[in-house]
């Protein structure tokens, strides 16, 4: 089925929800709203929302597209390229849709799922899945509701929502509508894989319910949106193929593609999605490997052979750059507890983290595989650290995270001297095969550069994140032009130019790189369809200058 | 020369929450760890081990089969053997009966010991009882809340540095003596996955009631002279006064009378 119908909102009443009016006040008590992790800062707009609900959000909407005013939404205001920081119109926050509605086994797929509100944060549906308490579902009185919360309680296994994009406070809508990875996605694949169904508010205020599996582009390649109205929007799906990499780079297309997927990682710009289904998988016991190294070729030559090794499966493979870890050899000197790790090795001059499922009470571990693949690459697992306890797994995920939240300190300090720099950090992945020379070329050129620069990120998935930190503006400017090279070069090896970050606002000028002016012309023609008015998240994807 | 190190198993938090209708602690989903200072007691093991030739290093713990988890991450840290001392009749022993129990386990699994390593206390009971009742029973010199400790280069005494409370204090005492310990490493050590692997081939004795030359009737419950009557949390402290609703005007004269009937002002 092609066609879809949208429906109308139960019909809530405008005046009655909370907005803050003027960009003065906005800015002087809800400062917050201004930006997000990109720290890109807002233009003047007029009004901030606060709906409590669907009915609240259908009536701005409608009243929104009636008055022709362009909306931005804001979720956790997590992400990393201005999604969500508006340039004009209104600002509707959609904070208070934070509940969960629903865990249930869905009996076709024998899977159970979580049917939440956009704004549920990923660390509290980790934490609600733990203790398999849900704050609001208890006293829901819909049996099947009731029901459902009873048979998963009674599950005696653990299960948890898969994608980990490391920014745990992010809200799952937001991670849906940017299609988020991160270092999970090695084993697990992107947000994408565990959306099952979604509730999309289109720009008038109507909404789609979009199950999974059920409604497919017809195979001239074309989806049909009636409105309550009878009036029909066709959608005509682009025809360029998808980089053989992870990305996050404009809209997702192909043939006969289910249309849930339209939505997944369209940043807002199709329409607002309210409420999602999700998939969770039983949750196993890992254990957490950060493996020392001589040098950052090793640590790329190792990945390399983990993924070739098919006796290994492992939940992610991750990389620290030697100068990575001198960076947090330096904090571990000012004060050795700041790291929360032991002292890093004098000799370790780069490393690979990773996990893998391990059973603490096993009589026998059987890692025969694991053993024989690092000592092939002249390595020893008794350089290594490991980490079951969940106490353990937790901190060797912060000390991942350490790497990324030293660099955006160091470069805030950086900032008050030269409040022009910002931080250049590459998100690009490219396809198995071409990791090597990627690596070759970001080494080389930073180092030609004479840049201050640090690595890390996901390399099972070639997506390895280079840090650049300009100290003056000189570096700054080098930094952009080589921040560009590599967009080009990883676009030139089939890659993506933004595998996780999506595109935003600060991204779209690469959009460029990846697709013809032709295939931007087809997205925005998606964009048109669902949005003639050219009102929701403006600027986002789409450079201001060609926005439709 | 034999260092026993010995371990208990608690909870991974210490906030854990109390059932109010029964007054028992709610266990679910807490996971249980390796405690705190046991295992700084171990690091100071680990240490002397790393330091000299010829140590060995058994750690031994109480309590139900699956404690057999602590002794596997003293296995992984650097401990040569584990012995677990477990039997029902052992259950919901006091300090005393806990302390015999060991004290006698000791003497029966390693009876050439040197030195004895405890943590200074649980972080789950925090009687720091234990510790001493076993030099008592073993008849040893004991050093408490020690934060270093050394060895004489002939090895014949510990050199324990003791925190009190204007600061430290340096004290010696020929071995067999008990140390307990109340700091040791900076950031828990981090074993490899080599070690993880090897603890698994490694030694862990179990030891039963009947192996123990104690009286059925001075082991667990039986034997304990104090008995846990009622677990009930701390009453709540005095909430705080919060003003809403009001107006900003009437809100602050609430506040400034407030400081001024509190004297701040």
């Amino acid at each position: 089925m092609h066609e879809i119908n949208s429906r109308s909102a139960p019909s809530g009443d405008f005046s009655k929800v909370k907005c803050i009016e003027g960009f003065e006040c906005i800015q002087a008590e809800y400062s917050a709203y201004l930006t997000d992790e990109s720290k890109l800062s807002a233009r003047p707009f007029d009004y901030l929302f606060f709906p409590k609900s669907e009915a609240e959000l259908a009536a701005v909407m409608a009243e929104l597209h009636r008055r022709n005013i362009p909306m931005t939404f804001a979720g956790a205001r997590t992400g990393l390229v201005g999604g969500c920081v508006p340039q004009e119109g209104a600002l509707i926050s959609l904070e208070h849709l934070d509940q969960v509605q629903a865990v249930y086994r869905d009996p076709a797929s024998a899977e159970w799922r979580v049917k939440a509100q956009t704004s549920v944060s990923l660390k509290n549906l980790d934490g609600m899945l733990r203790v398999k308490q849900f704050p609001g579902l208890e006293q829901n009185p819909d049996p099947v509701v009731a029901q459902g919360l009873r048979d998963f309680r009674e599950d005696p296994n653990q299960y948890f929502y898969p994608p980990d994009p490391t920014e745990m406070s992010a809200s799952l809508g937001g991670s849906v509508v940017t299609n988020a990875s991160g270092a999970r996605t090695y084993r697990y694949g992107p947000t994408r894989a565990w959306v099952r169904g979604i509730r999309v508010f289109l720009a008038d205020g109507e909404y789609l319910d979009i199950p999974r599996g059920k409604y497919f582009a017809s195979p001239g390649g074309q989806f049909v949106v009636w409105n309550t109205q009878g009036v029909a929007s066709t959608i005509t799906i682009p025809d360029y193929p998808q980089p053989r990499t992870k990305s996050a780079t404009g809209f997702y297309a192909a043939p006969q593609m289910d249309l849930i997927d339209l939505f997944i990682g369209s940043e807002g710009t199709l329409g607002v999605v309210t409420s999602v289904d999700v998939a969770l998988l039983k949750r196993e016991e890992k254990v957490s490997i950060i493996q020392f190294l001589d040098s950052d070729e090793q640590a790329v030559q190792l990945a390399e052979a983990m993924r070739a090794e098919s006796r290994l499966q492992l939940d992610f493979l991750e990389f620290y750059s030697g100068n990575a870890l001198n960076l947090l050899r330096e904090l571990q000197k000012v004060e050795p507890s700041t790291v929360g790790m032991p002292a890093i090795p004098d000799d370790a001059r780069g490393a690979i983290f990773f996990e893998m499922s391990f059973d603490p009470h096993a009589e026998e571990l059987e890692y025969a595989a694991l053993e024989e693949v690092i000592a092939s690459c002249g390595a020893s697992l008794e350089r290594s650290w490991a980490g079951y306890e969940s106490r353990e797994l937790d901190r060797f995920k912060v000390f991942r995270h350490m790497v990324p939240e030293t660099i955006n300190s160091i470069l805030a300090e950086r900032k008050k001297q030269y409040p022009g720099i910002h931080k250049l950090g590459t998100d690009m992945a490219v396809p198995d095969g071409h990791l090597q020379e990627m690596w070759q070329l970001y080494k080389s050129r930073c180092e030609e550069l004479n840049l201050e620069w640090y690595a890390f990120g996901h390399i099972g998935n070639n997506h390895i994140h280079v840090n650049i930190l300009p100290r003056n503006m000189d570096d700054l400017n080098n930094g952009m032009q080589l921040y560009a090279a590599f967009a080009r070069k990883a676009v030139e090896l089939g890659g993506s130019v933004s595998a996780e970050h999506g595109i935003g606002k600060i991204k779209s000028k690469f959009l460029q790189y990846m697709f013809t002016p032709g295939q931007i012309q087809q997205m925005r023609r998606v964009k048109e369809a669902l949005d003639p008015k050219g009102i929701l998240n403006p600027n986002d994807i789409f450079p201001a200058e060609v926005h439709p | 020369m034999k260092i026993v190190v010995c371990v208990k198993q608690v909870p991974e938090v210490t906030n854990v929450q109390v059932d109010p209708a029964t007054g028992t602690l709610i266990r679910e989903g807490v996971k249980s760890i390796l405690n705190p200072f046991c295992e700084y007691a171990l690091d100071h093991a680990v240490r002397l081990k790393q330091a000299f030739d010829n140590i060995s290093i058994s750690a031994i713990t109480m309590g139900p089969p699956q404690a057999r988890d602590v002794l596997l991450r003293c296995l992984e840290l650097g401990a040569d053997e584990g012995i677990l001392v477990t039997d029902r009749k052992f259950a919901g022993a006091d300090t005393w009966a806990t302390a015999l129990t060991l004290a006698e386990a000791i003497r029966t699994a390693v009876p050439d010991f040197d030195l004895i390593l405890v943590g200074k206390q649980a972080i789950d009971g925090d009687t720091a009882q234990v510790g001493p009742e076993i030099a008592e029973i073993l008849g040893l010199a004991q050093i408490t809340y020690g934060v270093e400790v050394n060895l004489s280069s002939s090895r014949k005494q510990v050199r324990v540095t003791q925190e009190v409370e204007r600061g430290y204090e340096v004290v010696e005492a020929a071995l067999p003596a008990l140390v307990t310990c109340s700091k040791g490493e900076v950031v828990r050590r981090a074993p490899s996955f080599k070690d993880v692997l090897q603890a698994r081939k490694k030694l862990i004795r179990t030891i039963w009631a009947d192996a123990i030359a104690i009286p059925e009737g001075q082991l667990g419950l039986q034997g304990s002279f104090t008995q846990v009557v009622k677990v009930f949390p701390p009453p709540a402290k005095k909430t705080n006064t919060i003003l809403q609703n009001l107006e900003v005007e009437k809100a602050a004269q609430e506040i400034f009378s407030f400081l001024k009937e509190k004297r701040f002002l």
